[in-house]
């Protein structure tokens, strides 16, 4: 069985008068286990010559459906300005539903989160040339 | 100007024969900008006696759109079985399920309410959102 952790940190010391400092860690187990998770795509780089509008990243039919997969994506470029728009595409499943947009992710910029796999994950893109980083980790 | 940093470490040393050491900091800024966020709700923390559904831990409309906030949600619980599961857009796209002792941590533009169910009775989630105007 693998082990796999992931550890965060936030910190700052001037945001509030009283200093912030969050840690958290966690072991990556399958949905409702204790048996890690066991496979993984590696840390996979993509680059965009083009600008992009709601480009699939990671397609869910790729992933079982309510797992504890994990995605790790990261903009390696070092712009303030350009951004990736990161999107969850539901309207496969419902139609109600819409490309919802989470958050953008400016240059050095992260995000670490739990995906069920029932939703692709989108990106637009604000400039050319830009890059991106990221990992998913995750069950059969 | 505040200066706020989150650091994420993702390891493994045997879920590929080529061990999984991934470090990577960031600095938080305004959107567009490399001022530092100004703004934070602190860590907050709700209980939930009974199993609830859609419940609002993020706002959108006591948020500006569009800008780089960020976001953090922690099951403090420690059952593997249990879950609180992370909705945006009033309850249309599932994020994800975090088990006890699970976390995410991402950028929010602040246009869709976040919300938690919870599947079991007495659970409860910490959240902090560290904003801009």
């Amino acid at each position: 069985m693998a082990t796999t952790t992931a550890s965060l940190t936030l910190s700052s010391s001037d945001l509030t008068s009283d200093s912030l400092s969050i840690s958290a860690t966690s072991t990556l187990y399958k949905a409702g286990t204790t048996i890690g998770l066991d496979q993984t795509t590696g840390l996979t780089k993509k680059v965009y010559a083009t600008a992009q509008t709601n480009t699939v990243l990671v397609a869910a039919s790729a992933y079982s459906d309510n797992g504890a997969h994990k995605l790790y994506i990261k903009n390696v470029g070092s712009s303030s300005t350009d951004a990736f728009s990161l999107e969850i595409d539901a309207t496969g499943l419902n139609a109600a539903c819409a490309v919802v947009p989470i958050g953008k992710l400016y240059g050095g910029d992260f995000l670490y989160l739990p995906w069920e796999g029932e939703y692709d994950i989108q990106i637009t893109t604000t400039a050319t040339d830009m890059e991106l980083e990221y990992m998913i980790i995750y069950e059969a | 100007m505040a200066t706020t940093t989150a650091s994420l470490t993702i390891s493994s040393s045997d879920i590929s024969s080529d061990a999984i050491s991934i470090s990577v900091t960031e600095t938080f800024h305004k959107a567009g900008t490399t001022i530092g966020l100004d703004q934070t709700t602190g860590m907050a923390r709700k209980t939930f006696a009974a199993a609830s559904s859609n419940q609002n831990i993020a706002l959108a409309s006591a948020y500006t759109d569009d800008k780089a906030h960020k976001l953090f949600v922690r099951n403090p619980g420690t059952s593997t079985t249990d879950h609180i599961t992370v909705v945006i857009a009033s309850g249309h796209s599932v994020i994800g399920k975090l088990y006890g002792g699970e976390f995410l941590f991402i950028p929010w533009s602040g246009n869709e309410d976040i919300d938690v169910t919870t599947s079991a009775t007495n659970m409860s989630v910490e959240y902090m959102i560290i904003s801009e105007a």
